[in-house]
């Protein structure tokens, strides 16, 4: 019995944790393209470059939704050094975040 | 006069030259990238992000700071301590090549 219940629990807390993590991944596209407004003032320019040092900013269409989530948070935390992204990305909720990747993941590729 | 200025343009040339990287070196070079990145960049497991058709500056740039550590990530800085400049921008170039990531216009 005491075997059962604890197999219950764990089920249970297996259960709540994969749905969390489910509903903290959903992201609307919709919002995020409107979301997405000031990150096209850089990213939705084809061959606008970053300065010193000059390489372009990336191409994020059909980029995976995952990733950008996790790259917008490094760049909030300051674990990747760029000004202009530190800045943008500390304005931005979790929510945001998921939003805007799904907008970006939602372009198809080539 | 003309000496400097030959000078100069050539130097320039050379130094234009060091971040071209060949794609087809870069191909070889990406046995290890493709694990998690898939074989052309175009990863299938959602925390690693596609690289095919990124610009080759940016990838350059990236790899430069996963290696510098302005970049931090466990994974990248491992993959990276053992890559010449000169790899870095044979990797760029190579998935700049493939297919993939598209420019997004408003």
């Amino acid at each position: 019995m005491r075997t059962k219940s604890v197999s219950t629990w764990l089920l249970l807390w297996v259960g709540l944790a994969m749905a969390g993590a489910a509903c903290a991944q959903e992201g609307n596209a919709e919002a995020g393209r409107e979301k997405a407004a000031t990150c096209l003032g850089c990213h939705g320019v084809p061959t606008y470059s970053n300065v010193y040092p000059t390489y372009h900013v990336p191409k994020l269409g059909g980029q995976h939704a995952q990733y950008i989530v996790s790259a917008l948070k490094a760049y909030k935390a300051g674990k990747r050094g760029h000004s202009t992204m530190h800045a943008q990305a500390a304005t931005l909720s979790e929510q945001d975040m998921v939003d805007i990747a799904a907008y970006f993941a939602s372009v198809p590729r080539d | 006069m003309l000496r400097t200025s030959i000078t100069i343009m050539l130097l320039a040339v050379s130094l234009g030259v060091a971040h071209a990287g060949d794609p087809a070196a870069g191909k070889d070079k990406s046995q290890a990238c493709a694990a998690c990145h898939g074989k052309t960049g175009n990863s299938k497991n959602p925390m690693y992000p596609r690289l095919a058709g990124q610009y080759e500056d940016y990838l350059f740039q990236a790899l430069k700071q996963y290696k510098s550590g302005k970049r931090q990530n466990a994974i990248m800085k491992g993959q990276v301590a053992n890559l010449s400049t000169k790899d870095m921008a044979d990797l760029a170039a190579y998935y700049a090549s493939q297919k993939g990531l598209v420019n997004t216009t408003p």
